[in-house]
């Protein structure tokens, strides 16, 4: 499994915190634009981490079981 | 080696009592403290984590502290902005905020800007400072402080909240990545306009722990988090660090349209034509003689019946399409822009309080 993690507006968007996900040779572009449609995030901006390092550069890396997804937008409360 | 430091650097002994507590501390000492003494930190924004923040700078006897904040205390504020009381609404925070700070340490100096952060005004203040700190609650405005930070080679320490979660980071340290290695564009911002809740509690940790990276990094001991960013969660109290670096040929720091912020004070007082970008319906509407009601989502079209040689001051909710909307009319070439911060909700906040005050003043009479 995959574990996803939302934070912020975007964990109240996709109206969850976090959620497991079947890892079945599913690259790491594949699975953004999945979830983002399921849970309308194309007009949010956010940042992606893969196992907590945020990715700059996306590849076509192909995901494995246990590896953990996080939604990163910007806060700006204070 | 303790005689030694005391030698290097003569501290005062009139003040070894006050801090006597922190400089037992083998990572501070005398010399830590002196470090303290010496250095000097801007604190932008006197909201919820200016108040955390700035008590905990003064009481450890940091040398300089800046405070800026064009904001002035409101009710609304009092629950987390723990430094002011009732009787200081309608008052500037940065002033105040300095006030409270000096009861507890009179020896720091205190540098206030009763303005609020411009492209214009950043790059002289900050060249005042060694350390700045993020306290703001604006992300265009990160971006100014982002890039001012980088062209004059100064950390800056963030922080800022989205209801029971914080992020902490350190940018600009030692070389190391910026804001714009997680967020490169400034001109994504979230599309909703609604002003989240806050607990007061939130703002001051995540505040605190910007103020414990600034001693951190002034006193030059543990781990900065630089090249990291920290996510708080306070309901869950679950901490999760996310690692970044510097994006090779990453957007270069440059904001492109630069537009003035001013306060609904300043917008209201000049008598200029106040654009609402709004949807029609949208609450609390603005009803003054200089207001004039166009959509964003057919300013476009309508922009022809405004008047490009008149100075336009727009708002909307919360500051996103008010941006978005005067980047519209600088294509279009409009040239005299500028954006009313707090949007409607502080336009109205401000008429009210002008009909209290004059209400007071008739009675007086």
């Amino acid at each position: 499994m995959i574990q996803v993690k939302y934070f912020g507006v975007i964990a109240e968007a996709a109206q969850r915190d976090s959620e497991s996900i079947p890892a079945e040779k599913v690259t790491l572009s594949k699975i953004l634009s999945d979830l983002s449609s399921r849970h309308n995030l194309g007009e949010y901006n956010f940042q992606v981490a893969l196992n907590r390092k945020i990715v700059s550069n996306f590849t076509e890396q192909e995901l494995s079981d246990g590896d953990e997804i996080a939604f990163l937008p910007p806060f700006s409360g204070g | 080696m303790g005689m030694k430091l005391l030698f290097y650097h003569p501290f005062p002994e009139a003040k070894m009592n006050r801090y006597i507590r922190q400089i037992t501390l083998p990572q501070v000492g005398l010399s830590g403290q002196q470090k303290l003494m010496e250095s000097s930190v801007l604190v932008i924004g006197a909201g919820g984590l200016g108040c955390a923040v700035l008590p905990y700078l003064a009481a450890a006897g940091i040398g300089r502290i800046g405070i800026i904040d064009g904001d002035r205390i409101e009710e609304s504020n009092l629950h987390r902005q723990v430094l002011y009381g009732a009787e200081q609404i309608g008052l500037f925070k940065a002033k105040e905020a300095a006030d409270s700070i000096l009861k507890n340490n009179s020896d720091v100096e205190i540098l206030v800007f009763e303005e609020f952060l411009t492209q214009k005004n950043a790059k002289q203040i900050f060249s005042d400072f060694d350390l700045i700190l993020d306290a703001t609650d604006n992300l265009f405005i990160r971006y100014v402080i982002n890039d001012t930070c980088v062209s004059l080679n100064k950390p800056f320490v963030y922080g800022s909240i989205h209801q029971f979660q914080g992020q902490v980071s350190v940018f600009n340290y030692q070389d190391g990545p910026s804001y714009r290695d997680i967020f490169p564009e400034e001109n994504q911002s979230a599309p909703n306009c609604a002003e989240a809740g806050v607990l007061g509690t939130t703002v001051g940790l995540i505040g605190m722990l910007q103020a414990n990276e600034a001693l951190k990094i002034i006193l030059e001991i543990g781990e900065v988090i630089s090249g990291k960013l920290l996510i708080y969660d306070l309901l869950s109290n679950s901490q999760q660090v996310f690692e970044f670096g510097k994006v090779p040929g990453s957007k270069k720091p440059e904001i492109q349209n630069p537009f003035e912020m001013i306060s609904a004070e300043e917008a209201i007082q000049s008598g200029s034509l106040l654009l609402d970008v709004r949807e029609l319906g949208e609450m609390p509407s603005v009803h003054l003689e200089n207001v004039k009601q166009v959509p964003l989502s057919i300013l476009e079209v309508e922009s022809v019946n405004l008047d490009k040689e008149q100075e336009i001051k727009i708002f909307c909710q919360s500051g996103v399409r008010s941006r978005k909307a005067a980047q519209l009319l600088s294509e279009k070439g409009f040239q005299n822009l500028k954006l009313i911060r707090g949007g409607a909700k502080d336009l109205l906040q401000f008429v009210e309080t002008e009909i209290e005050r004059n209400s007071k003043r008739s009675i007086v009479k």
